[in-house]
């Protein structure tokens, strides 16, 4: 008999619980809100088994728009042929999780807020940009002693010591 | 001696997955707890507020409590140890004690909330079953009821705190199949019961049968009640003056406690970071001070 290309064919270990992390899942799961426009990753918990999204979505990142009593709805991209759709998909809570991949930009907004206003405070101009990190600057090396190093000049006898 | 093959090997340890910490003391149900908890994603962070109840052999517990990810906050508590404020010092975790630790609970709650006015409750504690109206102005306080891991059978005593939170003002969900006094043959709650029951009448009942039978007996186990005073006939009136005086006042009394007292230290007090590393600079320099004037070579460092 064939392999079979059910809804969830080839999950055996994509969707199995961790080593040890089997049983009760922790409640913060539960507590967690999310809402509209936020960016959450799609991580399939296998021992609840309602609400599961397909296997492609597993690892993937989108952005939510809807929210319903136990799920959220969830915007991805899938690459369908030669173009890119974005699919809405509605998954239980217990498959989600809040993605960590604007913290960084969030933190910076923020930073930049703040310095902002203290330089308006004092009167100047800065610039918030992000620079390319430049080409290494120069140094002195330290501890060097110089060796120079020329080549002797070939000796027949020595070298065909060894046979010929 | 006979050879024992080691049971739990290191390979057992290595593969033991530990349950929950609340689970091994056993002191939490994850499956209720879930389904307690949970609240819709679309009412966001709305709190969903359960009625605690818990029962220790001295004293009894109420709580209303609402889950977060730091830890379950307590928005108000009740303690059975607290009726002697109001007058009831002895049987502090029978049924009605647990009446008057759940209507001390909902009405403090409803107190803190600014509700008391509006959602009087039930003042007359028949036994029959009440549930609260909605008022205009405000929608009834809403909590669930978590008993924890008793076996809610009927007349259990969790009920009895049930039955004082919502004759208190509270909204919690409910059935009266589990209230004492409820026959499962006639499928009804009979009030007179439950109403003997929320006063103490079961307790009175069985102090009768002792003095008639068991004079001495009598004299061992109701010996705090006989030291008070309190007579089988006289039980009722003791619960309604506790009942009036909890509605009265239900804030809580804030007790005087002593700043605690400084004990002698058996062990070293363990040194901060910036103290251990100050501690090695000293040392070092007091090694370089000794072996520096016995030799002048160049040290490396």
């Amino acid at each position: 008999m064939p392999a079979g290309h059910g809804l969830r064919s080839r999950t055996r270990d994509l969707f199995a619980r961790g080593f040890r992390k089997k049983g009760t899942i922790p409640l913060s799961t539960y507590l967690k809100t999310y809402r509209i426009g936020e960016y959450v990753d799609v991580k399939v918990n296998g021992a609840i088994h309602k609400g599961m999204p397909h296997k492609f979505y597993h690892g993937r990142t989108g952005q939510v728009w809807n929210v319903t009593k136990r799920a959220i709805g969830v915007e991805v991209n899938k690459q369908v042929g030669n173009r890119i759709i974005k699919k809405r998909i509605h998954v239980r809570v217990e498959h989600v999780q809040p993605s960590r991949c604007t913290e960084e930009f969030k933190l910076r907004k923020k930073k930049n807020d703040q310095l902002k206003a203290e330089a308006k405070a004092r009167g100047e101009v800065i610039s918030t940009k992000r620079q390319p990190e430049g080409p290494k600057p120069g140094f002195m090396v330290e501890g060097a002693t110089l060796e120079t190093v020329t080549p002797i000049p070939y000796d027949v006898v020595n070298d065909l010591k060894g046979g010929y | 001696m006979a050879f024992v093959k080691a049971q739990k090997t290191k390979a057992y340890f290595k593969r033991f997955q530990v349950k929950f910490k609340r689970r091994r003391e056993g002191k939490t149900d994850y499956r209720a707890r879930i389904r307690l908890i949970n609240q819709d994603k679309n009412k966001y962070n709305t709190p969903k507020y359960r009625f605690v109840v818990r029962f220790t052999n001295k004293d009894i517990i109420a709580q209303i409590t609402s889950a977060s990810i730091a830890g379950d906050m307590v928005l108000a508590a009740a303690y059975a140890h607290e009726l002697p404020h109001y007058g009831l010092e002895v049987g502090l975790t029978n049924y009605a004690a647990a009446y008057c630790t759940g209507l001390l609970l909902a009405r403090r709650v409803l107190k803190k909330l600014e509700m008391d006015d509006e959602y009087q409750g039930n003042v007359e504690a028949t036994g029959e079953d009440f549930s609260v109206e909605p008022e205009e102005s405000r929608r009834p306080f809403r909590a669930l009821l978590d008993v924890g891991l008793i076996k809610t059978t009927t007349g259990n005593r969790v009920f009895g705190a049930l039955k004082g939170a919502l004759d208190g003002g509270l909204d919690i969900p409910h059935s009266d199949k589990r209230f004492a006094g409820f026959s499962k043959e006639s499928k009804k709650l009979d009030a007179e019961v439950h109403h003997k029951y929320i006063y103490g009448g079961h307790v009175a009942a069985y102090m009768r049968t002792l003095m008639e039978d068991e004079p001495e007996k009598y004299q061992s186990h109701f010996s705090e009640y006989t030291k008070r005073g309190i007579e089988p006939d006289g039980i009722e009136e003791v619960y309604k003056k506790v009942h009036a005086a909890i509605r009265a006042n239900p804030t809580p009394k804030k007790s005087e406690k002593q700043p605690p007292k400084e004990h002698k230290r058996y062990n070293l007090k363990k040194l901060t970071y910036e103290e251990r590393k100050a501690k090695l600079i000293e040392r070092l320099n007091a090694l370089n001070s000794a072996a520096g004037p016995d030799d002048e070579d160049d040290e490396d460092d």
